[in-house]
């Protein structure tokens, strides 16, 4: 299994290095929309809920813009049989899966430093936001990467995408800005067990997704 | 379904009660009774979104091999819960109005109703969008499944981690209901009449449902015998 999981990580890395989809329309998404909050504040000072309010939009609808490639492109180029013949259910997920937290922490590792360079936004504890924004982003990548095979089977419509990954992702984002508040007001440790919690959301979802995605992706 | 019937003798009393037996309660007055409505509905959305739950992982596990129309049962469920769940929205929202002032407060309680809404919102959507599709079942099954997960974080969890406007009466530490025995004893023949209310209209939906499958297969074998 881990063989496949490794040859299957090694094969979308590959299609993803050569055409760059997902990566950059969610960075393109995440860019403009950056220099979009930072054009239109004009300099005036936010309020952190402020910030922490938009950071997290911004990364929400980019994750929304490049989580679903990884499944709509084995549907769109018609290898998603040939995957499900020579693959277990287990091993794709798993590579998709690690594809997706990535992506997302690849994706935020840019964003995240853009907004507050554009932005000027004073942080009272580095330390806290780093671990916020990778805790958060991960249990966000590995909250939407079942749903992303769903949509894919649907017929992958981006829309509907949103539309169900938002419930499901709600009391991470919740937790994600009350987080970051801290992380730019408050000093270290400030509330830490939040992180822990994204940690465990995140270990709970994935195993459910692990659970559930064999009936998702076998036809049968 | 005949269990279901006993809602007429049951709702007609629990009305009575809550309009005409039960006391009004200190400083609130007669605003109040809407707690024997709103309570009782919020609890049958529960309920029915648990089933839609229930149903969902039979169909996982069954695929209609041996039950047919798992999931469509799932759906009317969780399409009642919803409608039960925006009754209890309404009517806490005007219970709001008149208690705190205003129809919406992001109280927590608050929150986790408008999370509900949104979830099964979704899930009503993506049926729609998977409509005739060859899998809908087992995708909008693995979603209300999915869903279900972070239910409990919401419903049970967050009203108890940030201060709450909502009274403690009904859930608090000491898992007592704090109201006197004459309201206790309303609440709970509204809450049994609610739930006999959506045991009702599951049954007729679901027999609409399986009225529906019948005549899809009786139509199926006509044009298997042209």
């Amino acid at each position: 299994m881990v063989h496949d999981i490794y040859r299957n990580l090694k094969k979308d890395l590959q299609v993803e290095f050569r055409n760059r989809s997902s990566f950059n329309v969610a960075f393109a998404f995440a860019g403009i929309t950056t220099l979009a909050v930072s054009l239109v504040a004009g300099g005036s000072p936010l309020s952190p809920l402020v910030h922490a309010l938009m950071l997290w939009i911004i990364l929400f609808f980019s994750a929304m813009n490049g989580l679903l490639h990884i499944f709509t492109r084995e549907e769109e180029e018609g290898t998603a049989l040939f995957l499900m013949l020579n693959t277990g259910a287990e091993a794709v997920f798993a590579s998709k899966l690690i594809f997706n937290v990535v992506l997302f922490l690849l994706l935020e590792a840019l964003v995240t430093p853009l907004y507050l360079f554009f932005l000027q936004v004073p942080v009272a504890s580095i330390l806290l936001l780093v671990l916020t924004i990778a805790a958060g982003g991960m249990a966000i990548a590995c909250s939407v990467t079942l749903l992303a095979a769903m949509v894919a089977k649907a017929g992958g419509k981006g829309s509907l995408f949103t539309v169900i990954s938002f419930p499901i992702i709600l009391p991470i984002l919740l937790v994600n800005i009350t987080t970051t508040l801290a992380a730019l007001e408050k000093p270290w440790p400030g509330p830490v067990s939040n992180v822990l919690f994204l940690l465990a959301f995140s270990t709970g979802v994935t195993v459910l997704s692990f659970l559930l995605f064999h009936f998702i992706w076998q036809d049968t | 379904m005949i269990f279901g019937r006993l809602v007429f003798i049951v709702m007609p009393i629990a009305i009575y009660l809550a309009m005409m037996w039960a006391p009004p309660a200190a400083i609130l007055g007669d605003t109040s009774r809407i707690v024997y409505f709103h309570v009782p509905v919020a609890w049958g959305g529960v309920l029915a979104f648990a089933v839609a739950a229930v149903y969902s992982i039979l169909y996982l596990k069954d695929q209609n091999t041996r039950w047919t129309c798992l999931d469509e049962k799932a759906a009317n469920s969780a399409a009642i819960g919803l409608v039960f769940i925006i009754l209890a929205t309404v009517t806490g929202s005007l219970w709001a109005k008149m208690s705190w002032g205003s129809y919406w407060n992001w109280d927590p309680r608050e929150t986790s109703i408008a999370f509900l809404l949104l979830v099964y919102i979704a899930f009503l959507s993506l049926r729609s969008v998977l409509n005739e599709h060859p899998r809908r079942g087992v995708i909008s099954s693995v979603y209300l499944i999915m869903a279900m997960v972070t239910v409990p974080f919401f419903v049970f969890v967050a009203p108890r981690i940030k201060n709450s406007l909502h009274p403690d009466t009904l859930i608090n530490a000491q898992q007592k209901m704090q109201m006197e025995p004459t309201m206790r004893i309303t609440l709970l023949v509204s809450a049994a009449a609610f739930t006999l209310l959506y045991v009702y209209i599951l049954a007729i939906r679901n027999r609409i449902t399986m009225a529906e499958h019948k005549i899809d297969e009786y139509y199926e074998t006509l044009e298997n015998q042209k």
